[in-house]
């Protein structure tokens, strides 16, 4: 089971995910409401997927998820459509954009496998 | 005016009579001078100080004029010989130097323009009257054979007295350099207007001091020889000092001659923008500015409606005179123009150019009104971008999380239907509920905010008690008008409270607030007051900003009166003829 760490701004959504991705296929080992302790706790953690939303209070999802790079493979996601950034996501050490309507276990799994979601 | 002038005739008899007096006394104790000659140069210092006086009061020029040609006589009056009046009149007759530089360097605003020139002419003060004052309170006149009484406040010393008897003879030689340093000076930072009417009058200036200077120079004996030939030419320079100047005055006078080319120039409609030439062509001051008061407002625009700010009175250099022109007592116009102007003939010239004035005035205030137009449509398209920038912002962070969440909850429902966790479903299907719930009220808010069902439904008094109702602070409706409005003015009005009350609780949280509206004479008035600590100013906030050019939109006036310490009342009145 992979372990997953959740990066977003609102209580709601992270909750959730928690639960939805937790009886899904993956082990949550932590969350974090900003990018400066997404790192953080993506450094100490250590987890192997980290589910990252794009707009976050203090930095933007692309450039954590630059930082990210080369210690997890990073999944953005966001309330709006992947069309919104255009080509931007392509761009970011990224491994792909699962949007926050269609989220689930089995979506997650199909981007981290290489498809698009 | 006429009892002005019976004062300036009263001091006129006066000093005639204290001239003609002092050459008496002159004449009878046989001094031989020239007694025509000496007459007229004090005369001629007085009289050109009362012309002065008469046409520039409340300048500096005329009583200093005055006063060098009433010490003039100071010097025959001595001839009395009494023991008390030669030193005091010794001292006097000195002290008129130092007045006529005075003068000459003060010309035209009657003040020293610079730290230099002030320096200059104390120093010629100090100098010259310390010095016959030291001499006058020193000398004994009996050492030197006179057989006179000793005056009554005399400490004699042999050397002071020599000393400055030394001072008073010789310091010529630095003041009047200094002197002549000054007006070179005063004539290199001159407008155009003052070199051309004051050119003769500082060349005859100049000539005189050069006068002095060599006079410094040969024997002190006045009465014959070349000294008698100095003497003489330094009294015709001194009589014609004054003509020159009061021909300086006269000239301007002269120039009202232009104001009847302008009227002709002003047959044929100016131009606006083009007026401020004419002007400047007929009062020969290329610097003439011209600036209108706006209506309703304490600022000043120029005839292109820019704005435009009078400037202090100065006395320095470039300093610049206003010269409001009134109709009804009500500014129309002020013209900037150099100090050195006749007032009189500026007035004159306002008045000629009155109908091009108020054309003119007319088309500025249009122009500054149609850039303020510009300025708040591109503010309102602004207002309107950020506005629904924040309809964005408000959907994106609240409603459409709280439906994410629920696309989650419901995710999360149909698995557990599928593998038979009823309990754990119907929890999750309330947890559903409850954000469906929170989103319908976050979507409600939010319509309400863009406009408001109710204001279109039932009309302002109503929606305006629902906002009462809804707000944070302790808020009081007074009376509102029954009847309907049109949509813009009662959406208007209703932005207007709301957007008050939202201040309030911000700013002044803790305070109420009493909002009344009220229909009279086909204007809508709303006022809201509030006792928070007032002190908002209504240039600043964006919001009030915004109030304002939504009411101006509106065709109507926002103002905000709020004194620190009292409250803040805002005030819309929105015109409005059924």
């Amino acid at each position: 089971m992979r372990s997953l760490l959740i990066v977003d701004d609102h209580d709601g959504f992270r909750s959730w995910a928690r639960e939805v991705l937790g009886q899904e296929g993956f082990r949550v080992v932590g969350e974090a409401a900003d990018g400066a302790s997404a790192i953080a706790a993506a450094r100490s953690l250590r987890p192997q997927v980290v589910l990252l939303d794009v707009q976050l209070p203090d930095m933007s999802g692309f450039e954590v998820a630059e930082r990210l790079r080369n210690t997890s493979a990073v999944v953005l996601t966001s309330s709006r459509a992947g069309t919104d950034y255009g080509a931007r996501l392509a761009r970011t050490g990224a491994v792909g954009f699962v949007a926050k309507a269609e989220l689930s276990g089995a979506a997650l799994a199909a981007v981290l496998a290489g498809g698009s979601p | 005016v006429t009892r002005r002038r019976w004062a300036l005739a009263a001091l006129g008899l006066l000093g005639l009579a204290w001239a003609l007096g002092g050459e008496w006394v002159s004449i009878h104790h046989r001094v031989p001078e020239n007694h025509l000659l000496d007459a007229l140069t004090g005369l001629s210092l007085m009289g050109g100080g009362l012309l002065a006086l008469d046409r520039r009061p409340g300048n500096r020029i005329g009583p200093l004029m005055f006063a060098a040609g009433a010490l003039w006589f100071c010097g025959n009056w001595g001839n009395l010989g009494w023991p008390w009046l030669v030193p005091l009149m010794f001292v006097g007759s000195q002290a008129g130097t130092p007045f006529v530089a005075h003068f000459v360097l003060a010309y035209p605003t009657g003040r020293l323009g610079t730290t230099f020139e002030r320096l200059a002419v104390g120093t010629m003060y100090v100098v010259i009257v310390g010095a016959s004052l030291g001499f006058a309170l020193t000398f004994d006149p009996r050492t030197v054979g006179c057989a006179c009484p000793a005056p009554p406040f005399l400490l004699p010393s042999r050397t002071a007295a020599d000393l400055f008897d030394t001072v008073n003879t010789w310091s010529g030689i630095l003041l009047i350099p200094l002197f002549l340093t000054a007006l070179w000076l005063r004539w290199r930072r001159a407008s155009p207007a003052q070199r051309r009417s004051l050119a003769p009058f500082w060349v005859a200036s100049v000539i005189l001091a050069l006068v002095y200077l060599i006079g410094i120079f040969v024997s002190k004996d006045e009465s014959q020889g070349f000294p008698y030939l100095l003497w003489e030419l330094r009294a015709v320079l001194q009589i014609g000092l004054p003509i020159v100047f009061v021909a300086g005055l006269l000239s301007t006078r002269l120039a009202q001659s232009a104001v009847g080319h302008l009227v002709v120039d002003l047959q044929t409609p100016v131009p606006p923008g083009d007026l401020r030439g004419l002007l400047a062509r007929t009062l020969a001051d290329p610097s003439v500015d011209i600036v209108y008061p706006l209506d309703g407002t304490d600022r000043w625009v120029g005839s292109d409606g820019t704005a435009a700010r009078l400037p202090a009175p100065g006395t320095g250099h470039g300093a610049r005179q206003v010269t409001v022109v009134e109709r009804d007592s009500r500014p129309l116009a002020a013209l900037i123009h150099d100090p050195a102007l006749d007032p009189q003939l500026v007035r004159g010239v306002a008045a000629a150019a009155g109908m091009s004035i108020e054309n003119e005035r007319l088309h500025a205030q249009v122009r500054a009104q149609l850039d303020e137009v510009r300025a708040s449509r591109a503010r309102i398209v602004a207002a309107g971008d950020e506005q629904r920038r924040r309809v964005e912002r408000d959907l994106h962070d609240g409603a459409q999380q709280r439906l994410l969440t629920l696309a989650l909850a419901l995710h999360t429902a149909r698995r557990q239907l599928s593998a038979g966790q009823t309990e754990a479903l119907a929890d999750t299907l309330a947890r559903a509920n409850e954000e469906l719930r929170l989103a319908i009220d976050e979507l409600r808010e939010l319509a309400r905010g863009i406009h408001p069902t109710i204001l279109t439904d039932a009309g302002l008094g109503p929606a305006l008690q629902s906002l009462v109702d809804r707000a944070s602070i302790d808020v009081k409706v007074e009376e509102v008008p029954d009847g309907r409005f049109p949509a813009t003015i009662e959406a208007t009005a209703y932005f207007v409270v709301s957007e008050v009350l939202t201040n309030v609780a911000r700013h002044a949280a803790g305070s109420s607030a009493t909002v009344e509206v009220g229909y009279h004479d086909g204007v809508l008035t709303v006022e809201v007051v509030d006792t928070g600590p007032g002190g908002a100013d209504p240039g600043l906030g964006s919001g009030l900003r915004g109030l304002q050019d939504r009411v101006a939109a509106a065709g109507g006036r926002l103002t905000v009166t709020s004194p620190a310490g009292e409250g803040t009342t805002v005030r819309a009145e929105l015109p409005w003829i059924p």
